[in-house]
């Protein structure tokens, strides 16, 4: 394991915790996604981990090295632990050699140089180490940021935010480039974002954060289809919540009945978390609707449609079929899973 | 602007003799002595400066936000204050010295306050608030994700501090090293007290000694063309230093508590720093005056000089506010070429230090209205040459947050010139006048060497009798008119801090 | 700090009308009252206030008094011309004095019953000038460091055995000018010039402005003798009794120039408007109650004949005196100050 939390918890004044029972852990190459809305916890948690917050409670191990804990704190400098932050935070007084070569300590000025020559190549900035970060564009300052938190060879990089000051193309690019040059160099890597898709699509485990809790730590695929609570089955995707009730053994719900789960435990008053690709328009549906929004979205088209019950549910259609507003459809239930949750917990 | 013209004409056609008179003999020395009393106390004020900055900014202990403020008040002792009562403090036989031999030895000595090193000591002292404010101000802006992502590529916490705490802050702290030299440079009282041979005094004894003014004047040009030397090459480095900050999202430093034994550590050092500074000094003046009270050595011509700084004071204050509205207004304005020519030839009163710009007036006044020579107007109007750019620098940043579409959107519904200024300009800029009003006041209270070459008989300043006082080592005899300037001084200086707080 | 800046705004109006009060207030451009004089001083003003206190008392006319330096207040009469507003010109030099004549700035009025007080040595030949008070210059020793007949004369403190042992008024002094220009009258200007090369390297960092912080270096025994005016000795002794310094007479033998001799003096300037007032200062002034002031006061040696020196002194007339005349010290100046420029006297 590269790193380690247990039951983490910050406080920024007394009694008042920023982030409580945090638990995860990273194994050598993976990649996660730290998730949840902004002021959850999410940030104070990578500041933990990097050492920029003492904990209150909890441990933190790196590489089985406890860093972190009530009476123990590791500074920050000590942790071989590199770190991409938000605005990049390039020193504007360096160049861009001098900001990627600012963490290298070891070796000879030859050797520096040839290892900042090949983190800049690694990072496609050839040819740009003289300019000041001033002179570069958006794109440019995150891979300088990225080469510079690399270029020490830490154990574990930090990331946070680093594709909020992109514009979107420019994000989605660099996603990608990130995501390649994290698997060619097997780091290990923490990513907050508040973007799910970011999330979801780069790391291999994610934690979703809430008002300072852990809501959930699982793979993407899990995290999406089987959401531990209501708050993440919205986050990580656009979800409908039916209400239905369990009467023998199934769930009543004015889409359809469906099976309850074998690990349900709560009330029989519950919510059903639907999908809106799990519901398809189609001729000999469960149900019946009106068609009230349209989205098109390039590769499929949304659409609002109104239940009779009076809900709102949505529903991800090919985009070359083509519905009216205000007409009635017939809707198919393509559930291979359900998700209920209990209504009076929520 | 014309004094300048002045002083340069009677610099110029000086007989060559008296050039090559002082160029062998004291010019070399006076720059020497002036380039490293302004030397040492730039590095001075920079040790001292940035490390209560950073203390103060960085740390939390008790106390530690009355700190922060209490470091700007060593700026309400004017230096020829501080330096007499270091004549007194560091004098052999001193209870300081008593303490120090106690520590050190009984052969140990303190350094003379009547050396250069004493000069520079005292020098130090008064002015490292500039570099403190600039730098704490700087230390609580700084974006710490930069100090930050130095720490987690593996810095230490002191490699950090120096390659980018430090040099992040730059350009502040050049602007506040500029703002101490200047004033070292330009200082005359300590270095008149203590008998530095400086420029500014040289040209005090030329004046005072020779009965004729070349040489004061030549040296005065030469004094002049460093300063713009000194100006200038502040503007280029400041411009080439200009740093940009990447993006727009930064955290604030968040002070960090730190372990007893450190707080203590801390405290007493800006303890000691303080008490240097200014708690000793005022205590000493506190004394000092309390002991004149009680022998009632204080006699009814102090009420008078009082009168004569206060009077002039406020008499200079009202006259520069006035003038510096018309300038003040140009300089906000479009710039052309007329406005800046307007503009920098007030400021060049800036340049001329206090013995120079006496010199100047002195030589004007002679030539086009010698009628004035011997009365108080020759004295108001040197104070006037010389704050008038205070005056300016204070209104043309209040007439700066005035927007032309202000101005147009009441002219658009009717309102005339004259209304116009009455009705929108003025209300807008009133506080900006009274503060230009009030720093234009003290500077005049403080000054010194126009008001000792100048002064008619029976207009002895407060600032006069304070250094003829203190050059007889009369030290209960200075200390009360040297303590009203301070208690007058410190709201002021704290009215800086108000807005500087605001600034932020 | 803003309710008090805010009321302060509020008082704006009322302040400039203060500011324009105060104006009217304080130009009362100088009155030429009747009963008023005004002197210029160059003397410390403790030296000479209380013989205008007593004349004011006596007479009861103001006196008004500016003090500087006395090369500056001859440049300021110079400069105010017939504009002046000085009545009376009072300075520790005679020499300064002489110029004042030689630049018409002062008035020969011949002064009633002269003859009897002040003897002609001390006098300028027209009368122009008066001197006041006597002052010699000595040698000031520390008696526990100094044996008295190692000095014989001044110039012996140009030796080099007296490194680093003495202390001397800087260049600006009026009695080192005076005391350099009788040197150099007598014995020329190579045995001037080594002897004050000499004083130089002696003195050192030990260069002061005040007379009277050269006898307390010598007292405190920081320097083992200093050139001081005698009169300096003598008080520093009234304050501090205990205190181990002597004066040593120097130039006494056949061969020697004898004691460097000053007088402060008066002078009624060309251009007063009182010439009545300024007369009847000028006459207390060298009459027994003003004498006996400086005599008692200062512990000068007082010029009228008929008023004892203070009982701690020599008698004027016991030992001798450098044979320059006082009037002859004006034009003996800009060549000494030239010399002592030269050989870079602080």
């Amino acid at each position: 394991m590269i790193l380690e939390l247990h039951n983490v918890a910050c406080t920024y004044e007394a009694g008042c915790s920023a982030i409580e029972g945090i638990s995860f852990s990273a194994r050598k190459g993976d990649i996660i996604g730290l998730l949840g809305p902004s002021g959850c916890g999410k940030t104070t948690t990578l500041r933990a981990i990097a050492g920029f917050e003492p904990v209150s409670a909890g441990e933190i191990r790196i590489q089985g090295q406890p860093v972190a804990a009530v009476d123990r704190h590791i500074p920050p400098e000590q942790r071989q632990v590199g770190m991409v932050f938000q605005d990049y935070a390039l020193f504007p007084h360096l160049t861009v050699q001098e900001n990627v070569g600012f963490g290298l300590r070891h070796g000879s000025a030859s050797e520096r140089r040839c290892h900042i020559a090949d983190m800049l190549a690694l990072t496609g900035l050839s040819g740009l180490d003289q300019r000041y970060p001033h002179a570069l564009s958006g794109g440019q300052q995150q891979r300088v940021a990225l080469a510079r938190a690399l270029a020490p060879k830490p154990v574990l990089l930090l990331l946070d935010e680093p594709f909020s000051n992109l514009d979107p193309d420019m994000t989605y690019r660099m996603r990608e480039e990130l995501l390649h040059l994290l698997k060619t160099t097997c780091t290990t890597a923490i990513l907050v974002t508040h973007d799910h898709e970011e999330a979801l699509g780069m790391a291999d485990a994610v934690a979703v954060l809430y008002r300072g809790q852990l809501e959930q730590f699982a793979s993407p695929e899990i995290m999406y289809h089987l959401p531990a609570s209501p708050f993440v089955a919205r986050f990580v995707g656009q979800a409908d919540f039916i209400p239905g009730t369990i009467h023998e053994a199934a769930v009543k719900t004015p889409v359809g009945n469906f099976p309850v789960p074998q690990d349900y435990r709560g009330g029989p008053e519950v919510v059903v978390m639907i999908r809106p690709d799990d519901i398809q328009i189609g001729e000999n549906g469960s149900c019946t609707g009106t068609i009230q929004s349209r989205q098109f979205r390039g590769s499929e088209t949304r659409y609002g449609i109104r239940l009779p019950s009076g809900d709102l549910i949505h529903s991800s259609a090919s985009s070359t079929q083509r519905f009216p507003l205000h007409t009635r459809v017939t809707l198919h239930l393509k559930a291979t899973h359900t998700v209920l949750f209990d209504r009076n917990t929520d | 602007m014309l004094p300048l013209v002045y002083v340069t004409v009677a610099a110029v056609t000086t007989d060559l003799a008296v050039w090559r008179r002082l160029w062998t003999t004291r010019i070399p020395e006076l720059l020497l002595n002036t380039l490293a009393l302004s030397t040492g106390v730039a590095v001075i004020d920079l040790l001292l400066g940035v490390s209560l900055a950073w203390i103060v900014t960085r740390y939390r202990f008790p106390g530690s936000r009355t700190w922060e403020w209490v470091f700007i008040l060593p700026l309400s002792i004017p230096s020829y204050v501080l330096a007499y009562t270091y004549t007194h403090l560091l004098k052999r036989g001193s209870t300081l010295e008593l303490l120090w031999q106690s520590v050190a030895g009984p052969e140990a000595t303190l350094v003379s306050p009547f050396s250069f090193a004493g000069a520079m000591l005292v020098l130090a002292l008064n002015t490292f608030p500039f570099v403190y404010l600039l730098a704490r101000s700087a230390f609580k802006n700084v974006n710490v994700s930069f100090e930050e992502a130095a720490l987690t590529t593996g810095a230490s916490r002191m490699t950090t501090f120096f390659r980018v705490s430090l040099p992040l802050i730059r350009p502040s702290l050049i602007a506040g090293l500029f703002l101490a030299t200047l004033y070292v440079a330009s200082d005359f009282g300590a270095v008149s007290l203590l008998r530095v041979q400086t420029f500014t005094y040289a040209v005090y004894q030329q004046m005072t000694g020779r009965f004729d003014n070349d040489a004061a004047a030549c040296l005065s040009l030469v004094l002049v063309i460093c300063a713009c030397i000194f100006l200038f090459g502040e503007r280029r480095f400041r411009r080439q230093s200009r740093f940009y900050q990447t993006t727009g999202r930064y955290r604030h430093p968040v002070p960090r508590p730190c372990t007893p034994l450190a707080a203590l550590l801390m405290t007493g050092y800006l303890l000691i720093v303080f008490m240097a500074a200014f708690g000793l000094p005022g205590a000493l003046l506190v004394q000092w005056t309390t002991e004149a009270l009680v022998a009632g050595t204080l006699s009814s011509a102090f009420v008078g000089y009082v009168w004569n700084s206060v009077s002039l004071s406020g008499l200079t204050a009202t006259a520069a506010i006035v003038c510096s509205i018309p300038l003040a207004y140009v300089a906000s304005g479009r710039r052309t070429w007329a406005s800046t020519v307007c503009v920098q030839g007030a400021y060049t009163g800036y340049v001329l230090p206090g013995p120079v710009a006496a010199l100047a007036v002195l030589v004007v006044v002679l030539q086009l209205i010698p009628q004035l020579y011997g009365t108080r107007l020759i004295l108001l109007l040197a104070y006037l040459v010389h704050f008038l750019p205070v005056a300016v620098q204070g209104m043309e940043a209040t007439l700066q947050q005035i927007t032309p579409n202000l101005e147009e959107a009441a002219r658009s519904l009717g309102a005339r010139p004259v209304r116009n200024f009455v009705s929108v300009t003025l209300p807008l800029v009133r506080g900006g006048l009274l503060s230009a009003w009030i720093l234009v006041f003290v500077q005049c209270m403080k000054e010194l060497p126009a008001s000792l070459l100048l002064r008619p008989p029976g207009a002895d300043t407060l600032a006069v009798r304070i250094w003829l006082e203190a050059s007889e080592e009369l030290y209960q005899l200075a200390a009360p008119p040297a303590l009203l300037i301070v208690v007058m001084t410190i709201p002021v200086v704290l009215l800086l801090m108000y807005h500087d707080r605001h600034a932020l | 700090m803003k309710r008090w800046i805010r009321a302060c705004r509020r008082g704006i109006p009322a302040s400039v009308v203060a500011c324009v009060l105060v104006a009217i207030l304080a130009v009362p451009a100088v009155s030429h009252a009747e009963d008023r004089l005004v002197v210029y001083s160059g003397r410390a003003e403790r030296f000479i206030q209380p013989a205008l206190d007593a004349f004011q008392a006596e007479s009861g006319m103001t006196v008004q008094l500016l003090t500087a330096d006395s090369t500056a207040l001859i440049n300021r009469l110079r400069l105010e011309g017939a504009r002046t507003s000085a009545d009376v010109l009072i300075t520790n030099d005679a020499g300064t004095l002489e110029r004042a004549r030689e630049l018409h700035l002062l008035r020969a009025t011949p002064i009633p019953d002269l003859e009897d007080t002040i003897p002609d040595q001390f006098r300028a030949p027209d009368d122009s000038w008066i001197g006041l008070s006597g002052r010699i210059w000595v040698v000031v020793y520390n008696t526990t460091m100094v044996n008295p007949d190692a000095i014989s004369s001044i110039l012996d403190l140009g030796d080099p055995r007296w490194e680093g042992r003495i202390a001397i008024p800087n260049a600006g002094s009026v009695y080192l000018q005076t005391g350099v220009s009788v040197i150099r009258e007598i014995n020329g200007d190579e045995v001037t010039i080594r002897f004050l090369q000499g004083l130089k390297k002696n003195a050192g960092s030990f260069v002061y402005g005040k007379n009277r912080q050269i006898v307390a270096a010598v007292a405190r025994g920081e320097v083992a003798a200093g050139l001081v005016n005698h009169y300096y000795i003598s008080r520093h002794l009234a304050k501090h009794p205990e205190a181990p310094i002597a004066m040593q007479l120097t130039d006494q033998g056949d061969e020697g120039m004898g004691m460097i001799l000053n007088a402060a003096g008066v002078g009624i300037t060309a251009h007063t408007k009182h010439l009545a007032h300024a007369q009847a200062l000028v006459r207390f002034l060298v009459a027994s109650k003003g004498q006996r002031l400086f005599a008692h006061e200062n512990k000068e040696y007082p010029l009228n004949p008929r008023v004892p020196a203070a009982s701690e002194l020599l008698p004027l007339h016991r030992f001798r005196v450098a044979s320059v005349p006082l009037s002859h010290l004006a034009q003996l100046r800009d060549p000494t100050m030239t010399v002592i420029e030269d050989v870079g006297l602080r």
